[in-house]
């Protein structure tokens, strides 16, 4: 094989004599670069002067491109795994085969919701104003190779677009950008549901050689993966959202329609008597002992709805406490991860700044992470009619004084009226549409039973900060003994009542 | 002299079955009290009364489910239901249902008056 041989490695080789072991990327006979992996010995004679020099070249272009291969789908299910969005993974998918054969240009369209169209997916490297004219085409034979493939669920090879007589309208739209072929592959789900498409270009006429072929099997693979997954999440979430609306209206509903009962049943009571203890007493003559009777019975009836409110007391007081040494970093990490999609979704962008040297406080960790809950959500929720600056939401911990540990939730929303901020943890105090104001006068409560303070203040800019603090590890007896009187999470991880509303 | 219209009352409710026969006296009425609507039935009263004070929700058979019974025995009285799950939201239904009236607990003596009253000219 004739190979050109000075390249940088074999010049320094031979300057030096020493033998070398190198990969190169060099232009084999037939004018095509290829990788090599070139290996050189020096030949000398009895003086020690070379002679000439032993070339081992070995042609490694498909071991290397496999290799290139293999860690790119490595790196590719690495982003699955990690959760990385569509749209990332789809793009690195484009540059990945972009760089494995050179050339080509990728792009991914999905098919919308309603499966009549197709909205942008990803394509790294081609024009956006060709992709502009793509995305809400209709699904068909007609609209181009992308539409066609999605329509037919076949892939559909474009060789040469200079000759080619389908797609009247999309071909100049295509050459007028220099690209002359393209072959286009559907994603389909495993249930064989046209995900999208995905699409090859080049700008010059191309048939897919079997190794285009396995590189496209493989990539749309994973492409439907990245696809079905997000697919999935946006299910779950909408459900979640769904659920968690249900369920706290149902067991506040639920609750009240019971507390209503108990209520309402002593108070008829009540009413009933007196109406006719005056209408004994109005009689001519009048009915004392009648009268008498009715009086005792309203004074019975009211100790009765007393008592009714004495059992709700007692049992929202039950001492479902656990006091236990709590990492605040861990369980704030642990309510972020609960809460991740809902910010997503609200497109909010959460940093967190968690003290290293955090001290574990003594105290019931469940309840502690539905006060972070509640100041998020909270903050979430604050931020939801914003729409002129960026969603911010900033979460720190960090040593206050004596000792103290501090959390602090800070946003970019609207803020609250700084005349009303004793209101804000009062029970039923509520700027919120569909809030109840339970969230913070019981998420006080918890705080106060750790011997803790919580408290809202104005941001110098835009949105509020919500932040409590409470004694840390050497205090802990104390706060122990004083966890006590409260309150049932409901299912949407929200508190649901306290004791002393 | 004309003899006094006769109420019936069921409600599990004790303190109702006490308060609502004197209040209804002092309103002109006879009335008899029963904790049941299985005790209304076993009563000789089924025939008798003009007007029936319902209680919805009890133990075994509910007030809704009395009227069907009664219903089926071709026995219909004019019933004025009571409940204290204090939501509006049933009231319609039952009117619908061919109830005379739906009274929410608690309930003023004006209110009561005028739903027995609606009750007893329909007998």
């Amino acid at each position: 094989m004739t190979c050109q041989t000075s390249s940088p490695p074999g010049r320094e080789a031979i300057e030096t004599g020493r033998p070398y072991d190198v990969e190169e990327r060099l232009r084999r006979a037939d004018g095509v670069y290829r990788w090599f992996h070139t290996r050189g010995f020096p030949l000398r004679d009895t003086q020690g002067h070379i002679v000439l020099w032993y070339l081992i070249k070995r042609d490694v272009d498909d071991l290397k491109r496999s290799e290139t291969l293999l860690a790119g789908e490595k790196r590719l299910l690495e982003m699955v795994a990690d959760g990385r969005s569509m749209s990332q993974i789809l793009e690195a998918i484009c540059r990945l085969i972009e760089s494995t054969a050179s050339g080509c240009y990728c792009s991914v369209l999905l098919v919308d919701p309603s499966g009549t169209r197709v909205e942008h997916g990803a394509a790294p490297s081609l024009p956006a104003s060709y992709l502009n004219a793509c995305i809400g085409q209709p699904i068909n034979i007609d609209a181009g190779p992308c539409a066609m493939a999605a329509y037919l669920n076949k892939q559909v090879i474009a060789a040469d677009l200079t000759t080619e007589m389908r797609w009247a309208r999309w071909r100049p739209m295509v050459l007028v950008h220099g690209l002359q072929s393209c072959w286009s592959t559907p994603i389909t789900s495993v249930t064989g549901k046209v995900l999208g498409t995905f699409a090859l270009y080049h700008s010059d006429p191309r048939t897919p050689t079997p190794l285009h072929q396995s590189l496209i099997e493989q990539f749309t693979h994973i492409a439907r993966i990245a696809i079905e997954r997000r697919l999935s999440e946006e299910t779950l979430s909408r459900l979640r959202s769904e659920l968690t609306h249900v369920a706290r209206v149902q067991s506040l509903g639920v609750l009240t329609a019971s507390i209503a009962h108990e209520v309402n049943q002593p108070l008829s009571g009540i009413i009933t008597n007196a109406s006719t203890c005056l209408r004994m007493l109005a009689a001519d003559p009048p009915n004392i002992d009648g009268a008498r009777e009715t009086a005792r019975r309203t004074i019975r009836d009211g100790n009765r709805a007393s008592e009714v409110i004495t059992r709700l007391r007692a049992l929202f007081s039950k001492k479902g406490v656990t006091v236990e040494s709590v990492d605040l970093n861990e369980a704030t990490r642990e309510v972020i991860a609960l809460s991740l999609s809902e910010l997503q979704r609200g497109r909010v962008v959460l940093r967190t700044e968690l003290a290293d040297d955090l001290p574990s406080v003594p105290g019931d960790r469940v309840q502690l992470q539905q006060v972070i809950l509640n100041l998020l959500l909270n903050a979430s929720d604050a931020m939801r009619s914003v729409h002129d600056r960026p969603k911010k939401l900033l979460i720190r911990t960090e040593r206050d004084e004596r000792d103290h540990v501090r959390l602090t939730v800070q946003d970019t929303g609207v803020g609250f009226d700084p005349q009303k901020e004793d209101q804000l943890f009062e029970a039923f105090y509520s700027t919120k549409g569909g809030g109840m104001g339970i969230g913070l006068s019981v998420s006080r409560s918890i705080i106060a039973n750790h011997s803790g303070r919580i408290w809202a203040s104005q941001n110098d800019g835009p949105g509020a900060t919500f932040g409590f603090s409470i004694p840390g590890s050497c205090e802990s007896n104390g706060a122990a003994d004083t966890v006590g009187a409260i309150q049932m999470p409901d299912a949407t991880g929200r508190i649901r009542v306290v004791s002393n509303l | 002299m004309i003899t006094r219209p006769l109420v019936a009352i069921v409600d599990d409710d004790q303190s109702v079955r006490e308060s609502l026969p004197d209040l209804l006296r002092e309103l002109g009425f006879r009335s008899q009290a029963f904790s049941s609507a299985e005790e209304f039935l076993a009563s000789d009263y089924v025939g008798q009364v003009g007007c029936l004070i319902l209680d919805i929700a009890m133990p075994g058979m509910s007030g809704p489910g009395l009227q069907r019974e009664l219903i089926l025995r071709r026995q219909e009285i004019p019933i004025v239901f009571i409940t204290a799950h204090g939501d509006e939201s049933v009231r319609p239904r039952l009117l619908e249902q061919g109830a005379v009236e739906c009274l929410i607990k608690p309930f003023s003596d004006t209110a009561l008056r005028k739903a027995v009253n609606a009750a007893l000219r329909l007998t």
